[in-house]
């Protein structure tokens, strides 16, 4: 069943299937403002390391996961260490196992056959959004809350958008220069802080973000790599367990 | 164009990211959290978005601190579309004044 299908067999139950899907569309659009320039980064990036234009985009096609695809680049070698590659993907995509974690409550009823296929497109992007978008609709007491064609939207822009200018990116290659210098990469801060403040339930429930925020900062400062995103994430869920306990 | 090699080893990331997508929903799907474990699994979306964006909040280049400072300011009160305008907009503007 293609990802289509699956919007299509979703819109009956909820109504208005391709106006949520327009609904996504708008809510993804402005991330590919921050999303583009990474794209082309990054496939310029590959294109230095001797990726040629068809494996870059095999690669974001395939793997769809922009972090651990910088990652990887940083470590390409002729010919490719394989389990090195691996491991520093696990390591940096690791954060997907909470993002599905925090997403199995508002997916649980769908069949697995439309679950599957549509994690695929679970990015940082897509999956913000759309669980933002859940717990609106939850709040109003809408039911389903979590609206598939409206994730599908948001993911299969993010996914085009991604391959495609990995692509450009690579076909470019030198001639883009420095496009980091401009301050896209602002985008990203700004769409995550505007989904945050929409998570805000007040000062209390957010002490576990602070203890994330500051020990992700900490450990990026100190220890190279990726490992900032898990140390960052896992001390909040820690601090968020005690903090539980306390009342 | 295409080096076997080279296949290999964007099918493992493929397949270990898949792997890392299904894994949380596959766990969870049927089970019953605790009152403590729905705690920390409320926590976990903003843990996760704080900790990707931290290392923005400790840049060594002012101009971005100052940018980000701009950025957090406009996403306490207005929507995602003029925030992303402002943040890359104050970005570009500041990293080009204080350069």
């Amino acid at each position: 069943m293609s990802v289509s299908e699956i919007a299509l067999a979703e819109g009956q139950t909820t109504g208005g299937c391709s106006a949520e899907f327009r609904r996504g569309l708008a809510a993804s659009t402005p991330m590919l403002l921050g999303i583009i320039p990474y794209a082309l980064v990054l496939g310029a990036q590959a294109a230095q390391k001797g990726l040629s234009v068809a494996e870059v985009p095999l690669m974001t096609g395939l793997n769809f996961a922009g972090g651990s695809e910088f990652a990887a680049i940083q470590l390409w070698t002729s010919p490719p260490h394989i389990l090195l590659i691996a491991a520093i993907t696990l390591l940096v995509n690791s954060r997907h196992f909470l993002m599905g974690a925090a997403l199995a409550p508002f997916i649980r009823h769908l069949p697995k056959r439309q679950v599957f296929p549509a994690l695929f497109l679970m990015c940082d992007e897509s999956w913000a959004v759309a669980l933002a978008d859940a717990q609106g609709r939850a709040a109003a007491g809408m039911r389903p809350a979590f609206s598939l064609p409206f994730y599908l939207a948001a993911g299969l822009s993010v996914y085009l958008a991604w391959v495609a200018f990995t692509a450009c990116g690579a076909a470019l290659g030198p001639a883009l220069g420095d496009v980091e210098k401009y301050g896209f990469a602002m985008a990203f801060p700004a769409v995550f802080l505007v989904l945050l403040r929409g998570m805000w339930k007040g000062f209390a429930a957010a002490r576990p973000w602070l203890v994330s925020l500051m020990v992700a900062a900490l450990t990026y400062l100190v220890v190279p790599g990726a490992w900032y995103v898990a140390a960052g994430a896992l001390s909040g869920l820690v601090a968020a367990w005690f903090l539980a306990g306390e009342t | 164009m295409i080096d076997p090699m080279t296949v290999l080893a964007i099918l493992a990331m493929a397949g270990v990211t898949y792997l890392t997508r299904i894994g949380g929903y596959v766990v969870l799907k049927n089970r019953a959290l605790s009152p403590r474990a729905t705690a920390v699994m409320e926590a976990a979306p903003g843990c996760v978005l704080i900790s990707v964006i931290a290392p923005d909040f400790v840049s060594k280049n002012p101009a971005d601190l100052a940018a980000l400072a701009i950025t957090l300011l406009a996403a306490t009160r207005l929507s995602m579309p003029p925030t992303v305008v402002i943040g890359v907009a104050s970005a570009g503007v500041l990293r080009w004044l204080m350069g």
